[in-house]
């Protein structure tokens, strides 16, 4: 025998014990029948084995099959026959309608292959029809005699009728739909299979006989058989055509049907109970109120206090911002005139309007609160600072010396989990009882500044060291101004601007964290509550989130920066642009596409945040969001009803992005 | 304006004409700032992870009484330091922790929930390149599509069909048929696998078929000359050809399994004998303030995988990361 042959039959073979033993492991592992397997390592490793192992055989059992086709027919043939019959009995034993059904399966598949081989080595059509035949008869007998009792059809003779006559119209239809190209008779030996089935089976009332059960049967397999037995013997380059033709199904098969059965029948399943209502076990139609329950809750969306945002000092510290950066393009622009029109895009002016940008969303997102709101509060922060750290950080690093060392230390939190990130920041946000010390850092560093500021020396001490730094910037600013070079200029009155506040703070009113009692002037620690106090918690937890996610803005635009080609760059320079204008004007605009790619990744990762703050707040404090409100009505509420409805806002969340990654991939394959 | 050189330095080419250029002083040291900035960020970002390591390997009085700055000082305030008890605990029994059971129940999950995959992805991404039928374009670009549908919408009709399997009820026929039995999955690893297995096809696809679509075409036609199938062609071309795809996928498959919550938390709720590291840590977190000195090694624990995956295969995993995105 071919050694090919060999193969095949051993993977069969292999693939049935496997099933079996897999099966045998299952119920032994619960009664302790291999007590060497209740050891867990052991355990896990079988069962990675088997896993592996089982799929291995399916993908190379599938192609290795479907080879034999054009060089071994007849062994193609018997074990396509076994397969079908496998799987048919398959989904009877699931749907528990037959008795003793290890015995049965096997028997079924026996004979299943028999006619399969028949049918692979005869040729003649009447022989083939007898085979056929022979086939169906058998495993209708068996099927009628292991049937249970309860699946016992009292026939009805006008549904048989029926069944009938509306499969020979589906067969003559589709024939005369393919223009009588394909043979009529298997077809129409098919569909009236189909049609005894419906009319005999699903139709009837399950109280009947055991002998109607076998007459239903035997005709089932007979209709079935003259189906296989009248398909011809396929010609040379028909066999050609089964090996060739099937590797597009066998290939994608097992993807479509995992991607199909794990996201697209269950996003239209969660569509269909977000319309429902009541216990797992009994849902009833309600149609939107789950929605209206929603968008009414005032813990979802609560917009009562929005008036407050243009009395926020984060608004108008906004307005401020951007007006200072829409004056200074201007100017720049008028001045130099090198500018887009007479307005200049340097990064002076972008960090004034984007950190104006980010206040009022600030302003708005503390004023108004809930569910959706902390949502959108996350992708608005998440997606401006992870990009603009990721960038500024790749724009750094660029050609630096440990270039290497530095990025892979940022893209280190990529490799953590949400879980042990938010474990690792918890360590770093917690504030303990005032008259103990600080553990955490962030609490340590600003009560030991708000003891520098409570003191009178050391703040004087403080304010002396700025002062020295404020006129080595003020060198810089002037030497920047006699050098006609704004970046320098503007950098360094930047930086002592909030210098000088700090001085007034540190020597004024204080900074920090602690409490100065005004009757004694006793000075108590007064850490941040950084994890309880609302809404700011809401911007503690998205700091975590931006610390994983710079990293990987950081690697892919680092990427892009060095995609971008040298000879744009020398050509800039050697037009008269300064590294900055080269920047803005030729690195920025080429890199600009990976922005909008990593700018939407991100959004779709935050969208659906759940782990950190399940893991840090547990959605108390006023810092729920959707993913987590989903899964406590869902999984501990067992709120199914509730729980998909919140689950399609989240999809209908990602439905633009969706929209924008099809028509993007349209573009680049067209 | 004067065309000037690149070898100029970058104050000169700065400089307004006329204007006077920056000193050499100044401008070394504005040239310094940039890497001064970067390794600033660098420490900022290396903190939080370095103070956990610390914290770890300190007592749970030394942990309350002070910051792990001051660790250098446990032993003189009476303190063991550096101790293992942190970690012996948490790994050790159920009652302390149970991590150790829950790293194999992680490593189960991660291994099968990788290989699978992979497996599968990388059939489909050559049959969506290199065989030719009707509407491939259509299909690829909706399974790839289905990249964006977070995993929330599938995970109450996923759990229903491991704990009751699926039935569908025929529509005026009034008959029940059963098209995924009742495995008893929900609680159990294998649940986990189905649905990380599901969920990682459309980037696995999108991932592998941008790499094996690349490749040259004339491979292809000379092998099919030679009388190859695509079985052969796909197991002696490709897959030899994509090593580098593959292993970038695994590597992001792998730690994406192994730090998954949501899933795990989901699919094996309260079977505790089957909870992933991370579910197992988690849960020590809901308890925080009683145990939260083992909080410090778990937490170190279940990052070691990643971080040494991370650190021998970083290679592999930026590739696995930015091949999606960059220029798709």
């Amino acid at each position: 025998m071919n050694r090919n042959v060999i193969i095949a039959l051993l993977l069969g073979f292999g693939l049935l014990t496997a099933i079996t033993v897999l099966d045998l492991l299952g119920s032994a592992l619960d009664t302790d029948l291999l007590p060497f397997l209740s050891d867990r390592l052991t355990a896990t490793i079988t069962g990675i084995v088997l896993a592996v192992g089982l799929s291995a055989l399916i993908f190379i059992g599938a192609n290795k099959l479907f080879n034999l086709a054009e060089s071994h027919f007849v062994v193609f043939f018997a074990v396509i026959g076994g397969v079908l019959t496998l799987a048919l009995f398959g989904l009877l034993w699931g749907n528990q309608l037959i008795v003793s059904p290890v015995v049965v399966i096997l028997i079924a598949t026996l004979i299943g292959t028999a006619t399969g081989f028949g049918l692979g080595v005869v040729r003649d059509r009447w022989q083939r029809l007898g085979v056929g035949l022979a086939g169906g008869l058998a495993l209708g007998l068996l099927t009628g005699s292991a049937i249970r009792s309860t699946a016992w059809p009292s026939i009805d003779a006008l549904a048989v009728v029926i069944g009938l006559a509306v499969g020979a119209v589906i067969a003559l239809l589709s024939w005369q739909l393919t223009r009588r190209r394909v043979a009529l008779l298997p077809l129409l030996f098919f569909w009236l299979a189909l049609g005894w089935l419906w009319g005999a089976w699903l139709a009837a009332d399950l109280t009947g006989s055991k002998a109607e059960a076998s007459v239903a049967a035997v005709v089932l397999g007979l209709l079935l058989g003259a189906w296989a037995g009248t398909v011809a013997y396929p010609d040379p380059s028909a066999k050609k055509q089964i090996a060739l033709g099937s590797r597009k199904y066998i290939f994608l098969a097992p993807a479509l049907l995992f991607v199909v059965a794990t996201l697209v029948i269950p996003l239209s399943r969660t569509i269909w109970l977000g319309f429902l209502t009541g216990t797992p076990r009994n849902l009833e139609w309600t149609g939107l109120s789950n929605y209206a329950d929603i968008f009414s809750d005032p813990n979802v969306l609560d917009l009562s206090n929005w008036a407050d945002v243009f009395t926020s000092r984060l608004f108008w510290g906004a307005v401020v911002l951007v007006l200072i950066g829409l004056g200074i393009g201007t100017w720049v622009g008028r001045t130099s005139g090198s500018g887009l029109g007479s307005f200049s895009v340097s990064a002076g002016t972008l960090s004034f309007i984007a950190g104006g940008v980010i206040l009022v969303g600030f302003a708005v997102f503390t004023v108004i609160r809930g569910t959706i709101s902390n949502n959108l509060w996350w992708i608005f922060s998440v997606t401006l600072f992870a990009v603009g750290a990721g960038l500024a950080i790749a724009v750094l690093a660029d050609r630096s010396k440990g270039e290497n060392i530095a990025k892979s230390l940022i893209f280190l939190p990529m490799a953590i989990s949400f879980v042990g990130a938010s474990i690792i920041w918890r360590f770093m946000y917690i504030a303990r009882p005032p008259q103990n010390d600080q553990t955490g850092v962030l609490n340590s560093l600003w009560v030991q500044i708000g003891e520098w500021s409570a003191s009178d020396s050391a703040s004087v001490v403080i304010a002396v060291i700025m002062g020295v730094v404020i006129l080595g910037l003020a060198y810089l600013a002037w030497r920047g101004f006699s050098a006609g070079n704004n970046s320098v200029l503007g950098g360094s009155i930047a930086l002592i601007l909030p210098l000088v506040w700090l001085i007034y703070r540190f020597l004024g009113p204080g900074i920090g964290g602690v409490i100065v009692d005004p009757v004694t002037g006793e000075v108590m620690a007064n850490p941040v509550l950084f994890l309880t106090e609302s809404p700011w918690n809401n911007w503690w937890m998205m700091v975590v989130f931006i610390w994983i996610q710079t990293g990987f803005a950081m690697v892919i635009f680092s990427a892009a920066i060095k995609a971008v080609p040298d000879e744009l760059l020398e050509a800039a320079r050697i037009d008269g642009a300064t590294e900055s204008q080269a920047f803005w004007r030729v690195t920025v605009p080429q890199i600009a596409p990976t922005i909008g790619v990593v700018a939407t990744t991100l959004i779709v990762t935050v969208l659906k945040v759940f782990d950190i703050p399940k893991v840090m707040t547990n959605g108390n404090f006023d810092t729920q969001v959707l993913a987590n409100e989903m899964w406590q009505r869902a999984f501990t509420e067992l709120d199914f009803g509730l729980g998909s409805a919140l689950a399609v806002v989240l999809f209908l969340g990602v439905l633009p992005i969706m929209y924008l990654n099809i028509r993007r991939m349209q573009q680049q394959r067209a | 304006m004067t065309t000037k050189h690149k070898s100029e330095p970058l104050a000169a080419r700065t400089a307004k004409p006329g204007g006077r250029p920056l000193g050499g002083r100044v401008y070394g040291f504005l040239r310094s700032i940039p890497t001064w900035v970067l390794w600033l960020l660098v420490i900022v970002w290396t903190i939080p992870t370095f103070g956990l390591f610390v914290n770890s390997f300190r007592t749970r009085d030394a942990q309350r009484n002070s910051g792990w700055w001051l660790a250098w000082q446990d032993n003189a305030n009476g303190f063991d330091f550096p101790t293992i008890d942190n970690y012996s605990a948490v790994l050790g029994s159920e009652a302390t922790g149970g991590l150790w059971n829950g790293m194999l129940n992680s490593a189960s999950i991660a291994i099968v929930a990788t290989i699978i995959p992979i497996a599968i992805a990388a059939f489909a991404a050559y049959a969506f390149a290199w065989i030719d039928f009707r509407g491939r374009e259509i299909l690829f670009i909706a399974t790839v599509a289905l990249l964006a549908v977070p995993t929330q919408v599938s995970l109450i009709p996923l759990l229903q069909a491991y704990a009751t399997g699926v039935h569908f009820t025929l529509p005026i026929l009034e008959k029940t048929v059963t098209i995924f039995p009742d495995l008893d999955l929900a609680g159990t690893i294998p649940a986990v696998w189905l649905t990380h297995t599901g969920f990682a096809l459309p980037f696995a696809i999108f991932l592998l078929h941008n790499y094996i679509a690349g490749l040259p075409k004339d491979l292809f036609e000379s092998a099919r000359i030679d009388g190859a199938d695509h079985f052969t062609i796909f197991w002696r071309l490709v897959v030899p050809l994509s090593l580098p795809v593959l292993a970038a996928f695994a590597i992001f498959q792998f730690l994406w399994t192994w730090n998954d919550y949501l899933i795990a938390l989901t699919m094996i709720g309260g079977n505790r004998e089957a909870l992933p590291a991370t579910v197992v840590v988690a849960s020590l977190a809901g308890e925080f303030g009683l145990r939260e000195h083992l909080l410090t090694a778990g937490a170190f624990v279940i990052t070691l995988v990643p971080l040494i995956v991370f650190f021998a295969l970083q290679r592999f995993f930026v590739r696995g990361v930015t091949a999606g995105s960059v220029k798709g």
